[in-house]
């Protein structure tokens, strides 16, 4: 059963004065069970709208379907909201209020005992200031504790969207780790939106990203990033030229030698690099260095969403 | 961040989720008294109560033999100005004749028309006299405090979109709504009956303290408890008024704004130039809702036994009162509701 199911999905903001604004596009996402998911796109793809559709706070255009936990959205929401846990953006608390309050009103609506509230302050290093008023917190302990919060159910599902928001290097690598362990636990399935790349690239193990309210790439991180090598492979020779020719002359596609070193090459469409290696010692001329290069998520990332780099 | 006491994640409680049996009210009702505006309100509310009586203390007192011996005097020497008025009036050649002397010149003056208590310096407390009139002040301050309490108490939810967040724990709307409005009716009606307490326990006071004694009329405390009942009434019509206006527009500054300018401007106005939509007025309505029998209404439409000259008289009986006011709630509850259910939450 996947824990998310969004098929065909569309949403137009409509504003009296204003033209209509699609940000939702036929928008598939499939996320299944178990595991750190990513939810990628550049600004103004329609993640966050994504989310707010998943949690029925927008209402989205008639067509398409949306399960969560294999409950119908918005109708079957009530069933599955008490394992459901999300941030979305900034978390959204009162000012005035401690952050233990908060937590307690929270907790207290869903019948989560005061024990989880301390349990979930610890998992964020919150208890020593558990008892400072939200308004005095600085961004990155807002955003903890908004990440408490959506841990309070114990969710088998939870929504993170852009849960690395004001919070320090040492506060990202904590979050990196905490959401880890929760893919891991065997309990929870994780939803990350994030406009970080390297976050997703570290974090997740499946991926989809949207563009213009679209998706236009889905898929476990490593076979995204196979579909987006060309294959291309850097040779180092002690004559980079003469290999050139070799190679040229055996059928690959090579760029010109474009280090300054007159020693390095790059070798285009090669499925398999022993080939390359085959063929330049027929010739007497040996290999320094062999090495596939393979895309990395920011390279994929732009040529699936055309985004200037 | 660390992992849990027990080095895991998952909680204590029974999976999968730590949700169980919550209660949306019960956590809404410690929201609202969480509130520190809430407590800033009832502690001026406090300190108004204590100036109140304290003022009130000041202002009667048990008239000593003296004071009533210069105000029977005084009374005498207005009964007799009065009489010389009067016969200069009825000697002055140019009234017109054919016209009885009362009408022209006023009926005669006599001593027991008068109440020695108005010629004292300081009048003694009468609570027959003034058990209504203070209900109803205390009723007034008690619909300001609901109608603020409510108005910045879902403002509150809306600028800090807090009730976004609730969403995510209990997704069905009008049930966040309902439990809300449901507090909040709860803690006017306390409101509402604190205030009215605050009367009874000011007069009892005031009755311990500056009374000149006496044995209340028969059925003053049927009569009073009734009128403190409609006051309770429009303390919650209040507080739902300033939830239901905040809810609708989403800001409070907006919501108190918008009711400044309709007490203030617009309620003028319409007395001055529609005078026939007096009895719709919020403002009638309330008085007419918890003075005993009702208000009456003078409207200056043309439409009276004089025409423009004399006024149409119009009762706003307490059922009628309460029925505008009840109406003009619930559409007005009702339409941010039907918002609230309809719009997308960005």
């Amino acid at each position: 059963m996947p824990a998310v199911q969004m098929d065909a999905v569309s949403k137009t903001y409509r504003r009296r004065g204003r033209p209509a604004q699609k940000v939702l596009n036929g928008l598939d996402l499939l996320v299944d069970d178990g595991g750190v998911h990513g939810f990628l796109g550049p600004n103004g793809s329609g993640k966050t709208t994504t989310i707010r559709v998943l949690l029925g706070l927008v209402r989205p255009d008639p067509g398409g379907s949306i399960r969560l936990l294999d409950q119908p959205v918005p109708d079957g929401l009530p069933h599955v909201i008490g394992v459901v846990g999300a941030l979305v953006e900034t978390p959204l608390f009162f000012p005035g209020f401690t952050g233990r309050l908060n937590l307690r009103l929270l907790a207290e609506t869903a019948g989560v005992s005061p024990a989880r509230v301390e349990e979930c302050l610890e998992i964020v290093d919150l208890t020593d200031r558990a008892d400072d008023r939200f308004k005095g917190y600085s961004l990155g302990m807002k955003q903890r504790l908004g990440i408490a919060a959506a841990l309070l159910k114990a969710p088998r599902l939870l929504i993170l969207d852009e849960p690395s928001n004001g919070l320090d290097p040492a506060g990202i690598r904590d979050v990196r780790e905490l959401i880890r362990r929760l893919g891991r636990d065997g309990h929870t399935t994780v939803l990350l939106s994030s406009h970080l790349l390297a976050e997703i690239q570290q974090v997740c193990d499946t991926v989809t990203i949207v563009a213009r309210g679209t998706r236009v790439a889905a898929g476990a991180v490593s076979d995204v990033l196979a579909g987006r090598s060309d294959g291309e492979v850097r040779v180092r020779v002690p004559d980079a030229g003469m290999a050139a020719s070799i190679l040229s002359a055996a059928g690959f596609a090579v760029s010109p030698p474009e280090m300054p070193d007159g020693r390095t090459l790059f070798v285009h469409g090669v499925t398999a690099p022993g080939e390359i290696t085959r063929a330049l010692a027929a010739q007497h001329t040996y290999v320094e260095e062999l090495t596939p290069l393979t895309a990395d998520l920011e390279t994929a990332f732009l040529a699936l969403t055309g985004e200037q780099a | 961040m660390s992992t849990a006491v027990d080095g895991s994640l998952v909680p204590m409680t029974d999976a999968p989720g730590a949700a169980g049996r919550g209660s949306l009210f019960r956590a809404e009702v410690h929201r609202l008294r969480s509130r520190r505006f809430l407590h800033v309100l009832l502690a001026l509310a406090v300190v108004g109560w204590l100036g109140a009586t304290a003022l009130a203390l000041n202002h009667y007192g048990v008239p000593t033999a003296s004071d009533r011996a210069v105000a029977q005097q005084t009374m005498r020497d207005v009964v007799a100005q009065n009489e010389v008025g009067r016969q200069q009036c009825l000697d002055d050649p140019s009234r017109p004749s054919g016209t009885p002397d009362d009408e022209v010149c006023g009926p005669r003056l006599t001593l027991d028309q008068l109440n020695e208590n108005d010629f004292l310096p300081h009048q003694p407390f009468d609570f027959a006299r003034t058990g209504t009139a203070g209900a109803l002040g205390f009723a007034a301050a008690s619909a300001v405090l609901a109608f603020l309490i409510g108005a910045t108490w879902i403002g509150a939810e809306w600028s800090t979109r807090s009730l976004v967040a609730l969403l995510f724990w209990v997704p069905r709307r009008t049930t966040v709504m309902g439990k809300k409005l449901g507090v909040l009716a709860l803690a006017a009606t306390l409101l509402g009956i604190l205030a009215q307490a605050g009367w009874l326990a000011t007069a009892g006071i005031l009755r311990a303290v500056d009374s000149a004694g006496g044995r209340l009329p028969s059925g003053f405390w049927g009569h009073l408890l009734a009128t403190e009942g409609r006051a309770v009434l429009l303390t919650v019509f209040a507080a739902l008024l300033g939830f239901g206006l905040t809810n609708l527009i989403r800001n409070t500054g907006a919501a108190l704004g918008i009711a400044f300018v309709y007490f203030a401007v617009l309620e003028t106005l319409i007395r001055v130039v529609r005078s026939s939509w007096q009895p719709w007025l919020l403002s009638e309505n309330a008085i007419g809702l918890v003075s005993p029998g009702g208000t009456t209404v003078y409207v200056f439409d043309g439409l009276g036994p004089g025409g423009f000259d004399q006024p149409r008289q119009i009762v706003i009986s307490n059922l009628q009162a309460g029925v505008v006011l009840g109406l003009i709630t619930a559409v007005i509850v009702g339409a941010g509701v039907y918002l609230f259910q309809r719009r997308d939450l960005v």
